[in-house]
């Protein structure tokens, strides 16, 4: 009894432990159980059992419920699909008029909504698309298409690639100086010479409707959730939902509402990116001290007057980190959107990952790479500019941005005409150099991924093996081996011993949202991959960061690299890792291994950091080794920080094994890959969204609740 | 008095002894609750017996399938005076389980010589009831039919039309019943 009052969580662990090897060890495998047969797979078979609610009809292997639960929530996919449908089709008819025919025509409200939606944000990409590459749609959109043959003159002309190479680079320039203005304008000009300006300003203008729009919402909502507790609170479970969804799954839905189209991929980026930048506004008008809202008050401000010149000024620098992030969604979003036929980079990329042609997929890739680093910089930059508000500025120095602009603008265009005369084959290459007439580096890497596979195919073939054979699959089945009732032991008991009853309730609630929907195995599969990733992962960024955080240049060195890292758009990743193991899972794993490394390296340094330099003075004074310091002070201090790291590292662990269903696992990434070309797919992806966003809040809630209390307990709260 | 008593020693319980307890006690409620599940929506054996059955008719068709694509494609007959592939009695037998399907040509040549099943079928639009192939143990015999029915001049009919195969059709793919004697 001494023991247990001594290490009272240790005999928590042990008799959960125990329990759980018990119920795994008692429970037998049921003779008709079968991985891929799993639950209800939407084949008939006469010896699946059925329930019918809410007149859906569900099928499904009925086993012993201790090794698995029936697919309750199997009405739920069916369910959405046929209420997406009634939206769309029968809810509120109302009458509209059609300008087209010039008559009312009768429309259901919402199909009518978002057909609205979906012209204006058309309108809006196409007007971007054409002030960067021309084109006649806007002009056409405000007359018709006859008198666009009429007047064949009438027509944007694009803004020759001089010009907005000219304009990022003098951005950059007035943002964070030389350094950044001549990496602006180093990246335009391998856009345009490496002959992928076009998919490049089509990525752009896609971007910068998604951008803006994302920001306006998100500032409002942040706003509103800063003024109302009751909005705060109505949007807090949306949020931590949608921190864990994987991207994918918010596509299936938006095709059902918006079609396809780069449209409906500027509505999913908002969705997605939206939800970052509340918080940021929410975290960045907190951070307000009172004294400054009480400065505003007593200087005689209104309420609105108050929000826009003092709070939002006041929180400047955490709204504009909120645009960083924002970007950052948008440009792997640009990636995930050409599912759905958004055109640019990203469709490219696609493209070339489908015909596995990774020099041409490596080139769209590094130019999305760049450009996100690019604009992740000047975001960044723009955060960190301090405004000067008392400079007595002359003319010039005020507007001289603007001037060189205009010069910019001025020769861009002197050039591009002279270009038309110097340049007679048709193609002017001081305006825009098409996609086939760039210099193409793909045959180089084509070939180099050749002589890789040559050379090393069967080192490779041998790791390959080794680590599917000898690693995975073990691993794979003694997941798949869990009944669910021990499952279920063990994520309540865990919850329990971390946060108690109430922690126990919620993760044992989300746990049996996905054990009741039909895809439990599949769930399983990616638990699996995922933690597999993340104990990678997690060895190899607490090492390196601990490792780096011994030296101040090495520390700098690594957060920049993790800095870089983390602009590149997920769909990257997988390129590498195609070079060199072909399509399959071990593929995968090594781009989870790589992407999770990320922010496990990252916390790790900020971490160790975050520990107080008067400690490790007093732990110097108490004549501690190194290796002391670090195991018994740094360490347990930096822990939280570490385990916030582990969160991250997880939740980029899911998302990297979902988009990894796309060169082939069979886990729920796949199904949710699936359901995009399925009719009915909608509700199977928003489901198996949820269910990957369940896995994910599992964790962090573990996490962050055991965060928190180890933070009260050393007092670092 | 007695419950407050209990209450008494209960807070008496040091906390890491009520967490443990706790633990046990949430241990023992998600085994429980299982268990009830268990009791609503079990199948157990009854489901093991049903897929054993299926998993023995789908080794089964798998090994009717092997027979299939082991015989040419063409008519397969099981008696001399013919140029085609000739069936031996375990082959015979192995077909006739295997053959699921009868034509059209075979149902229109055994109502042929069924003067009422053959008007039954034209005037419901040549709609057939249910096909079936059976093995005859007793004689040895593969035997195939069909039935019709429908409204005949305000009267319900049904007929059973039946016969001996006489031969089948092997596409490579599957067996299909090719001549029905039902005379």
């Amino acid at each position: 009894m001494e023991l247990l009052k001594k290490y009272p969580k240790l005999f928590q662990w042990l008799f959960l432990l125990v329990a759980f090897f018990t119920l795994c060890f008692a429970i037998d495998v049921p003779e008709t159980y079968k991985f891929i047969r799993g639950q209800a797979e939407f084949i008939k078979d006469p010896n699946q059992s059925t329930y019918t609610l809410f007149g859906a009809e569900v099928r499904y292997y009925a086993f012993d419920v201790f090794w698995r639960l029936p697919p309750l929530l199997g009405w739920l996919p069916i369910w959405i699909n046929d209420s997406l449908f009634f939206l769309m089709n029968d809810w509120m008819p109302i009458e509209f008029w059609n300008e087209d025919t010039q008559e009312f025509k009768t429309q259901p409200l919402v199909l009518q909504i978002t057909r609205n939606l979906t012209s204006f944000i058309t309108f809006l990409i196409e007007l971007i698309r054409e002030i960067l590459l021309g084109g006649v749609e806007t002009i056409v959109a405000f007359t018709s298409w006859d008198w666009i043959s009429e007047n064949s003159w009438a027509k944007l002309p694009g803004l020759p690639w001089t010009i907005v190479a000219a304009g990022a680079a003098i951005l950059g320039y007035k943002l964070s100086g030389k350094g950044l203005a001549l990496f602006a304008a180093i990246v335009m000009i391998y856009i345009s010479i490496f002959g992928q300006w076009k998919p490049s300003m089509q990525t752009l203008s896609f971007i910068l409707v998604a951008a803006p729009l994302s920001f306006i919402f998100g500032l409002g909502l942040g706003i509103a959730a800063f003024k109302s507790k009751r909005v705060e609170k109505a949007l807090y479970p949306i949020l931590l939902v949608m921190q864990t969804m994987p991207q994918y799954a918010v596509l299936v839905p938006a095709i059902v509402l918006f079609g396809v189209g780069d449209h409906a991929g500027v509505i999913i980026t908002m969705v997605v990116a939206v939800p970052p930048m509340i918080l940021l506004t929410l975290l960045g008008l907190r951070g307000v001290s009172p004294e400054v809202i009480e400065a505003g008050r007593m200087s005689g401000c209104n309420n609105l007057q108050l929000m826009f010149k003092v709070l939002i000024p006041t929180a400047r620098r955490d709204i504009l980190i909120g645009v960083n992030q924002v970007i950052m969604v948008c440009f792997s979003m640009a990636v995930i959107s050409a599912f759905i036929g958004a055109k640019g980079l990203g469709f490219n990329l696609l493209l070339a990952l489908n015909q596995l042609n990774i020099g041409l997929a490596l080139e769209a890739g590094l130019c999305i790479s760049l450009i996100a680093i690019l604009l992740d910089k000047l975001s960044l930059a723009w955060a960190n500019k301090q405004i000067d508000y008392f400079g007595n500025l002359t003319f010039f120095q005020r507007y001289k941005n603007i001037i060189f602009f205009s010069g910019a603008i001025l020769i861009g265009i002197i050039f591009a005409y002279a270009g038309s005369f110097y340049f007679k084959e048709g193609f002017n290459y001081l305006y825009e150099i098409p996609h086939n007439k760039g210099i193409s580096t793909a045959d180089f890497w084509n070939k180099g991924v050749d002589w890789i596979w040559d050379t090393f195919f069967q080192t490779l073939k041998i790791f390959n093996t080794w680590l599917i054979v000898d690693v995975l699959q073990p691993m794979r089945a003694a997941y798949l081996r869990m009944p669910i009732v021990a499952t279920f032991v063990l994520v309540m008991g865990a919850g329990y011993i971390i946060g108690g009853i109430r922690s126990a309730i919620v993760v044992g609630g989300l746990t049996l949202f996905i054990a009741l929907s039909p895809w439990w195995d599949r769930a399983l599969v990616t638990t699996y991959m995922a933690t597999f990733g993340v104990i990678l992962s997690c060895v190899i960024g607490f090492t390196v960061g601990t490792l780096c955080f011994q030296n101040k240049h090495s520390t700098n060195f690594m957060l920049g690299v993790c800095d870089i890292f983390q602009t590149f758009p997920s769909f990257v990743y997988l390129i590498p890792v195609m070079m060199l193991f072909g399509v399959t899972d071990t593929s995968v794993l090594i781009a989870v291994v790589v992407y999770a490394t990320i922010p496990a390296t990252r916390y790790t340094i900020e971490g160790l950091r975050s520990v107080p330099p008067s400690l490790h003075d007093a732990a110097s004074m108490s004549g501690v080794t190194k290796i002391q310091r670090l195991l018994k002070i740094e360490f347990p201090l930096a822990l939280p920080h570490m385990m916030l790291g582990l969160n991250q590292t997880i939740v980029f662990a899911l998302f990297m094994v979902i988009i990894g269903a796309f060169i082939g696992t069979e886990d729920l990434g796949q199904y949710i890959l699936k359901a995009i070309s399925d009719k009915k797919g909608a509700g199977i992806g928003l489901t198996l969204g949820l269910c990957v966003a369940f896995i994910g809040l599992v964790f962090d809630h573990l996490i962050r609740t055991w965060v928190g209390q180890r933070k009260k307990h050393l007092g670092i709260d | 008095m007695l419950q407050n008593t209990y209450l008494v020693k209960l807070m008496k319980i040091s906390e890491p002894v009520r967490q443990f307890g706790g633990l046990i006690i949430l241990t023992i409620i998600v085994i429980f609750s299982f268990a009830i599940l268990n009791n609503i929506f079990g199948e157990g054996e009854e489901l093991i017996a049903k897929m054993k059955k299926e998993e023995e008719r789908i080794a089964e068709t798998r090994k009717q399938n092997e027979l299939i694509s082991s015989l040419p494609s063409g008519i397969l007959v099981f008696y001399d005076g013919t140029d085609h592939y000739k069936l031996s009695p375990d082959q015979y037998e192995k077909v006739c389980k295997a053959t699921k399907i009868i034509p059209q040509r075979a149902i229109m040549g055994a109502n042929f010589l069924n003067f009422r099943a053959h008007h039954i079928y034209t005037i419901n639009g040549n709609k057939i009831d249910e096909t079936f192939v059976k093995w005859n143990k007793e004689n040895n015999k593969c035997f195939a039919g069909f039935t019709v029915s429908g409204n005949n001049v305000g009267v319900d009919e049904k007929i059973t039309v039946s016969g001996e195969v006489l031969n089948f059709l092997s596409t490579g793919i599957d067996t299909r019943v090719y001549f029905i004697k039902n005379f």
